[in-house]
C-alpha cells in the first residue's frame, strides 16, 4: 500500500516530466484505435448498405464474378428474361423483379467531364425497379420513362453541379446515347459514395446490355414465414443449378468481401504504421523513466537504507509506469475516436462518405488500446525499474551531485557489432540471392538484425558521430558549440536511445525512397528500351475501352498503326508434362511485335501472332518443360478449346508485362463467341515517322470525348508512373511522420529532462557570464546534433536496406539504382530544422531560469 | 541602526577609483503586507579596490543577500549598488550578464565547475563565452598560484574538493575581474584544503591586487580579510579592520548574546 502511495505521490509529483511521454503512448493508442474504429465504422456502413440493396434470394449467370471484371472487359452476363415465369412459379416466392445493374457504363456531363466519382467508388447505371426503394427514395421529380430521361442520386448532382433538366451522355459498352435528368434520389443508408443512375427497364437493356430481353439479375422477395435459405433451395430445384443463386447473406458476405479484403489491407498497413511510432514510442519512455530514476539515487538509496527491499523500489517505478500507460491510454482512446471521425470527414471531402452517425466502437477497441497502451509502458520502464533495484543504500550518503554519466558497456560492443555483421552478411546474401522467396527472407532478416544491432550499438555510434558532426558543424560556433557536444556526449546511452528513434522512422523513409525512385529509374529505362509505341490509350478507372473508343483511336490522324491489347482471363493451358494452369493470356495484333519488343530467347516474337500460335515466357517454358514447336491445349472461358503451337519462348529478363503469354487477336476469336471475347484493356499506337506531334493532338482530340480513357505519349506515361509512385510514397511517408513526430517528442523529452537534471550547471555558466542567447543556442545546437545524429544513422540505414532491396528486386526487373538524393538531403537538413523546433521549449525555459534559484538548487 | 561604512573616493591600488563596488540605501525585500520579509534593510556599504573583504553574520542575516546584489545576481527593491562608477540597478538582463562576465569573477560554495569541462577549460570557461583570447603569461602565472600545473587537463570529478575550489578561484582570476565575489569558498573543505583555498585568495589580493569580497560564517576563513563586516536583520552592525580569528569570534559571541537578550 505505501508502495503505491509513493509512486502515486512521485508521479504527480513529476507529472510534467512525463507529459510528454504520456503523449507518446497517447499517439500510438490513437492511431490504433482510430484505425479500428475507421475500419470498423466504414465495415458497418458498407453492410448496412449491402444489406438495404440486396433482396432476399439474387439469381445471376453462373458465370457472374466480381464487378471490377465486367466493368473492365465490357462482357457482362446476363440472365435470359424468359425464366422470369419459371421462378415466379417457385413455391414461397412472393415477387421476381428482373434487375440490371452495371458498372461498364461511363457518365458524362455537357462538358464532357466524368460525374462519377473520383475516390475509386464505381459509376453505377441500373434499371429504375421496384427493388430500388428498398435503398432509396425518389426526393424530386419522377421515374424515368423512355431512352431519353434518366435519374441520378441527389449526392453526385450536388457535388457536380447537376439539377433536373440537364443532359447527360451515357457511354455504354453497345454506344454511347443522350438523357436527360429528370428525378434525383436519396438513399435512406449511407452511401459510401458512388454514382448511381437509373433508366427505364427497356432502356437499360437495349441500350446498356445491347440485349433486349435480359437481366444481370433476378431479385426475388420470398413469402412471410418463408425463410431465405429455403426459398434458394426451392429455386435451386426448380431452374436447376446452371444459376449463381445466393440469399441475401451470401450477397452481403460477398459484397463484405470485395470491400472487407481492400479495408484489411488498410487497416493492416495502419496499425503497421502505428506499430512503428509504438516501437519509437519505446525509447522515448525508456529515457524518461531511466532519467527520473538517475535524479531519484539519493532519495532510493535512502529508501533503501531504512529497509526497502529491492523488489519495492522495483515495483514503486513500474507503478509509476502503469500509471503512464492507463493515463495515456484512455486519453489516446478518446483521441482515436476523435481520429476515426477526422479520418471520416476527410474521406468525406474525397468523396467517401461514411457516416458518423455510424460510429462504431466495438467492445474490444479500448480493451486492444489500453493492452497496447499499458504493456508498452511497463516493458519500457523494465529496465529503468531494474537499475533502480540496483541502487546501493551507500547512494543516499555519497554526494551525487548530478547522475554519474552512464558508459557504454563492452559487452553492448561486442553484442550490437555481432548484430550488425550478421545483418550486413545476411543484407548481402539477400542482394546475391538469385531466387526473390529465399532473398526476401533474407532482406527481412538483414533488415531487421541491423537494424537491432543500430540501436544496441547506438550510444557507441553517438559518441563517434557526435564528435564528426561537432567537428564540421559545431567548430563554428566556439565554446557554446563545443559544450553543446559535450553535452550530447555526457550520457551517450540517453543521446544513442534519442538519436534511434528517429533512426527508425527516417530509416524506412530513406528505404521507400531509394526503392521508389528506383522503381521509377528501371521502368522509365525498359520503357524506353522495350516499348516501341508511341502512344498508350488505357482507362485509368478501369472502364472498358468501348468499339466507339476504338474507332475514335484509329480515326487520329498520323498513325502508323494501332495495336489493341487484350487480357484473356482465366485460360486453362495444358502443358505437354500434363499439367493444366489457369493463367490469362495477352492477346493483341501482330505489330505489338513492334510496340512491346519482348527479347525472345528461342524464335522471333512475331511468330507469336501467327495462326494457332502462342508464345511462352522463359520460366514457365522450362518449369513445364515446353519448348518450340510442342502444342499446349487451352481452354478458353466461355469458349472452345484449342490447340496452339509455341512458336517463341520469350525472355523473362524484362519488367515490363513479364511472364505474359503472347497470342493473336484472331487466335481467340476463333475459339471464344464474339460476345465473350473482352473488350480491349489497352491500345498502343505509333506515329508515321516525323508526325509525332500531330499524331498526339490528333489522339488527344479524338478521346476528348470519352473522359474515361487517357492518351498518353512515353514522356507522360513515365510521368505518370513517377507521380503515381510519388503520391504512394507520400502517402507512406504520411504515416511514417506519426512515428517521426513521436522520436521528435522523444528529442524535446531527452533535452528538457536534461535541462531540469542540469539546473546547477545552468545557473553556473549564467553567473560567470553565459547570455540567454548563448544558453538557448547551446540547448538548440545540443539537440540539432541529436537530430542529425539520428538523421545520418537512419539514412544510412535506410539507404543500405533501400540499395539490397534494388538489387533483390532487380530479379523482377528493378535493374536501375537511383539513390533519390535530393530527398535524401531534404530530410537530412529538415532533420536539423526539426531538431531547432523540439529545442524551442527547453531553451527557453533554459534561459528562463532564476539565476539564484538554479544555483540554491539541491 | 544604520552604520554608514565609507571610504575615501581616492588611494588604493590598481583601479579607476579606491572604491571598486558601493552600496547605497539598498532594501532587498520578499513578500508585501503582513508577509514582508526585509532581508536588506537601507544598507550603505563601499568595497575597497584592492582589498580582501569578509562579509560575516548569522543565518538569515542577508549576507548571502547583499553578496548576490552586489554581484549582480539578484535585483533590489529600492536603493542604487555602483560596481566602480557603473549603476548595476536597473540593468537589464542582457547587460548584468554582460557585466558579470567581463568584469566580476564567482566563487561558490560547490558545484562550481563543469563536469563536461577539464580544469582548464573551466578556467577560460568565461573569457570564452566573451569570445576572448586568455592572456597567456597571466593564465600561467594564476594556475601557478594556486598549484594547478599538473591536473589541468582532469575532468572535475577526477580531482579532489579543494582541487575543485581551487580551479574555481583560478577561474575568477583568470579573466582579471575587477571583483571576485567568494559565497563561502570553503565551506565544503576540510580545513587544511580550505586554509590552502583561503591562503590563494590572500595571495591574490596581496601579490595580484585582486579585489575580493566572501561571505563567510567561519572566523579562521574571514581572518585572512583586511576587514570584516557584520550584517544582522538586513542592517551592517559593525565591522573591524585586519581581523584575527580570536577577535572575531568574540565579536560575534558578543552578537550572539546581544541577539539572544533582545
Amino acid at each position: 500500500m505505501t508502495v503505491f502511495k509513493t509512486s502515486m505521490r512521485n508521479f504527480f509529483a513529476h507529472k510534467g516530466r512525463m507529459a510528454l511521454s504520456a503523449i507518446a503512448v497517447l499517439l500510438s493508442v490513437a492511431f490504433v484505435t482510430g484505425t479500428l474504429v475507421f475500419t470498423d465504422t466504414t465495415n458497418a456502413t458498407f453492410d448496412q448498405l449491402f444489406a438495404s440493396t440486396s433482396p432476399d434470394v439474387s439469381v445471376k449467370s453462373k458465370n457472374a464474378g466480381g464487378s471490377q471484371n465486367s466493368a473492365q472487359t465490357g462482357r457482362i452476363e446476363t440472365v435470359p428474361g424468359d425464366r422470369m415465369a419459371d421462378l415466379k412459379r417457385v413455391k414461397g416466392v412472393k415477387s421476381v423483379v428482373g434487375d440490371i445493374s452495371t458498372e461498364t457504363v461511363t457518365v458524362v456531363d455537357r462538358n464532357n467531364d466524368d460525374i462519377g466519382p473520383s475516390s475509386g467508388a464505381p459509376t453505377v447505371a441500373t434499371n429504375w425497379d421496384a427493388t430500388e426503394f428498398l435503398s432509396v427514395d425518389v426526393s424530386s421529380g419522377h421515374q424515368p420513362r423512355g431512352p431519353t430521361e434518366v435519374m441520378l442520386d441527389a449526392d453526385t448532382a450536388k457535388n457536380k453541379k447537376l439539377k433536373i433538366g440537364d443532359e447527360l451522355r451515357l457511354i455504354a459498352v453497345p454506344g454511347e446515347f443522350r438523357a436527360k435528368i429528370v428525378g434525383l434520389t436519396t438513399f435512406k443508408v449511407t452511401n459510401p459514395g458512388a454514382t448511381i443512375v437509373y433508366t427505364d427497364t427497356d432502356t437499360a437493356q437495349r441500350k446498356l446490355l445491347g440485349r433486349p430481353g435480359v437481366y444481370t439479375s433476378f431479385a426475388l422477395t420470398a413469402q412471410p414465414g418463408v425463410s431465405n435459405d429455403q426459398l434458394k433451395k426451392d429455386v435451386v430445384a426448380a431452374i436447376g443449378d446452371g444459376f449463381k443463386v445466393q440469399t441475401k447473406a451470401e450477397v452481403t458476405e460477398e459484397g463484405k468481401d470485395d470491400i472487407g479484403s481492400f479495408l484489411d489491407i488498410m487497416k493492416y498497413a495502419m496499425l503497421g504504421f502505428a506499430g512503428i511510432a509504438v516501437l519509437v514510442g519505446i525509447f522515448l519512455i525508456v529515457n524518461t523513466f531511466s532519467m527520473l530514476v538517475a535524479q531519484r539515487t539519493r532519495e532510493i538509496g535512502l529508501m533503501r537504507a531504512i529497509g526497502s527491499s529491492r523488489k519495492q523500489v522495483n515495483r514503486t517505478v513500474l507503478i509509476e509506469a502503469l500509471l503512464l500507460g492507463v493515463v495515456g491510454s484512455v486519453l489516446g482512446i478518446l483521441g482515436g475516436v476523435g481520429l476515426a471521425v477526422g479520418l471520416m470527414k476527410l474521406m468525406g471531402n474525397m468523396g467517401l462518405n461514411i457516416s458518423t452517425d455510424q460510429l462504431t466502437v466495438k467492445p474490444a477497441t479500448p480493451i486492444i488500446g489500453l493492452v497496447i497502451g499499458i504493456v508498452v509502458t511497463l516493458i519500457s520502464a523494465y529496465i529503468p525499474a531494474r537499475r533502480a533495484g540496483k541502487i546501493s543504500p551507500m547512494a543516499a550518503l555519497r554526494d551525487a551531485g548530478t547522475p554519474a554519466d552512464a558508459k557504454a558497456g563492452r559487452i553492448r560492443a561486442v553484442v550490437g557489432l555481432l548484430l550488425t555483421a550478421a545483418g550486413t552478411v545476411a543484407l548481402v546474401a539477400a542482394a546475391k540471392a538469385d531466387k526473390a522467396a529465399e532473398g526476401s527472407m533474407f532482406l527481412g532478416l538483414g533488415v531487421v538484425l541491423t537494424l537491432v544491432g543500430f540501436i544496441v550499438i547506438g550510444p557507441l555510434l553517438a559518441g563517434l558521430v557526435v564528435r564528426v558532426l561537432a567537428a564540421v558543424i559545431l567548430r563554428i560556433f566556439g565554446p557554446v558549440g563545443r559544450m553543446a557536444e559535450r553535452n550530447a556526449l555526457r550520457n551517450p546511452r540517453r543521446t544513442g536511445a534519442t538519436g534511434a528513434a528517429l533512426m527508425i522512422g527516417l530509416a524506412l523513409v530513406a528505404c521507400l525512397s531509394v526503392v521508389g525512385s528506383s522503381m521509377v529509374a528501371s521502368a522509365s529505362e525498359e520503357l524506353d528500351k522495350s516499348v516501341g509505341a508511341d502512344f498508350i490509350v488505357q482507362s485509368d478507372g478501369g472502364k472498358p475501352i468501348t468499339s466507339e473508343i476504338e474507332k475514335a483511336v484509329a480515326g487520329a490522324k498520323g498513325l502508323d498503326h494501332v495495336s489493341h491489347f487484350k487480357d484473356i482471363r482465366d485460360a486453362k493451358i495444358t502443358t505437354p508434362d500434363g499439367k493444366t494452369t489457369t493463367d490469362n493470356l495477352a492477346a493483341s495484333d501482330p505489330t505489338l511485335a513492334d510496340d512491346l519488343r519482348t527479347p525472345a530467347v528461342d524464335g522471333s516474337l512475331a511468330d507469336a501472332y501467327g495462326k494457332d500460335a502462342i508464345s511462352l515466357p522463359e520460366g514457365f517454358a522450362k518449369d513445364h518443360k515446353a519448348k518450340k514447336g510442342d502444342t499446349v491445349t487451352v481452354a478458353f472461358k466461355g469458349g472452345r478449346t484449342a490447340k496452339l503451337k509455341v512458336a517463341v519462348i520469350t525472355s523473362d529478363d524484362t519488367s515490363l508485362n513479364k511472364g505474359a503469354k503472347y497470342l493473336n487477336i484472331t487466335t481467340v476469336e476463333r475459339y471464344v463467341p464474339a460476345d465473350k471475347v473482352p473488350a480491349d484493356l489497352m491500345m498502343l499506337a505509333a506515329a508515321k515517322d516525323g508526325q509525332e506531334k500531330e499524331a498526339y493532338a490528333s489522339l488527344k482530340a479524338q478521346l476528348d470525348r470519352y473522359p474515361q480513357v487517357k492518351v498518353r505519349d512515353q514522356t507522360d506515361y513515365k510521368k505518370l508512373m513517377k507521380d503515381q509512385i510519388g503520391q504512394l510514397l507520400n502517402l507512406v511517408y504520411g504515416l511514417l511522420a506519426l512515428a517521426i513526430i513521436v522520436a521528435v517528442l522523444g528529442v524535446v523529452n531527452t533535452l528538457a529532462l536534461s535541462v531540469v537534471e542540469r539546473t546547477r550547471e545552468i545557473g553556473l555558466m549564467r553567473a560567470i557570464g553565459l547570455s540567454r542567447r548563448q544558453m538557448r543556442r547551446m540547448i538548440r545546437l545540443e539537440s540539432v546534433v541529436i537530430a542529425l545524429f539520428g538523421a545520418l544513422l537512419g539514412l544510412g540505414l535506410g539507404m543500405g536496406w533501400g540499395a539490397t532491396a534494388q538489387k533483390l528486386l532487380a530479379l523482377e526487373g528493378l535493374k536501375t539504382l537511383d539513390i533519390p538524393w535530393p530527398t535524401i538531403i531534404t530530410v537530412f537538413i529538415g532533420s536539423a530544422v526539426v531538431g531547432l523546433v523540439a529545442a524551442l521549449l527547453p531553451a527557453f525555459r533554459a534561459g528562463r531560469m532564476n539565476v539564484l534559484n538554479a544555483i540554491a538548487t539541491e | 541602526m544604520t552604520t554608514a561604512v565609507s571610504i575615501p573616493k581616492t588611494g588604493g591600488s590598481g583601479g579607476h577609483t579606491a572604491v571598486a563596488a558601493r552600496a547605497r540605501q539598498v532594501v532587498k525585500a520578499y513578500g508585501s503586507g503582513e508577509t514582508r520579509v526585509v532581508a536588506l534593510d537601507h544598507v550603505d556599504v563601499d568595497i575597497a579596490r584592492g582589498q580582501f573583504t569578509a562579509i560575516m553574520g548569522p543565518s538569515g542575516s542577508g549576507k548571502s543577500t547583499l553578496m548576490h546584489c552586489l554581484a549582480g545576481l539578484d535585483t533590489v527593491t529600492s536603493g542604487q549598488i555602483f560596481i566602480d562608477e557603473t549603476e548595476i540597478t536597473g540593468l537589464k538582463d542582457k547587460k548584468l550578464t554582460q557585466l558579470r562576465r567581463d568584469r566580476i569573477g564567482f566563487i561558490f560554495q560547490a558545484f562550481n565547475l563543469l563536469p563536461t569541462l577539464n580544469a582548464l577549460e573551466n578556467i577560460t570557461l568565461p573569457m570564452d563565452i566573451a569570445g576572448r583570447k586568455p592572456d597567456r603569461g597571466w593564465l600561467d602565472r594564476v594556475v601557478e598560484t594556486v598549484g594547478l600545473s599538473g591536473r589541468l587537463k582532469h575532468r572535475p570529478n577526477q580531482l579532489s574538493g579543494g582541487q575543485q575550489q581551487r580551479v574555481a578561484v583560478a577561474r575568477a582570476l583568470a579573466a582579471r575581474p575587477e571583483i571576485i565575489f567568494g559565497d563561502e569558498p570553503t565551506g565544503n573543505l576540510d580545513s587544511r584544503a580550505g586554509a590552502e583555498v583561503l591562503g590563494f585568495l590572500r595571495r591574490s589580493v596581496d601579490e595580484l591586487g585582486q579585489t575580493i569580497v566572501m561571505v563567510t560564517h567561519d572566523p579562521v576563513a574571514a581572518a585572512y580579510a583586511n576587514r570584516v563586516l557584520y550584517l544582522a536583520d538586513g542592517r551592517i552592525v559593525d565591522e573591524m579592520y585586519n581581523p584575527t580569528a580570536e577577535l572575531v569570534l568574540e565579536r560575534m559571541k558578543s552578537f550572539d548574546a546581544r541577539g539572544r537578550v533582545s
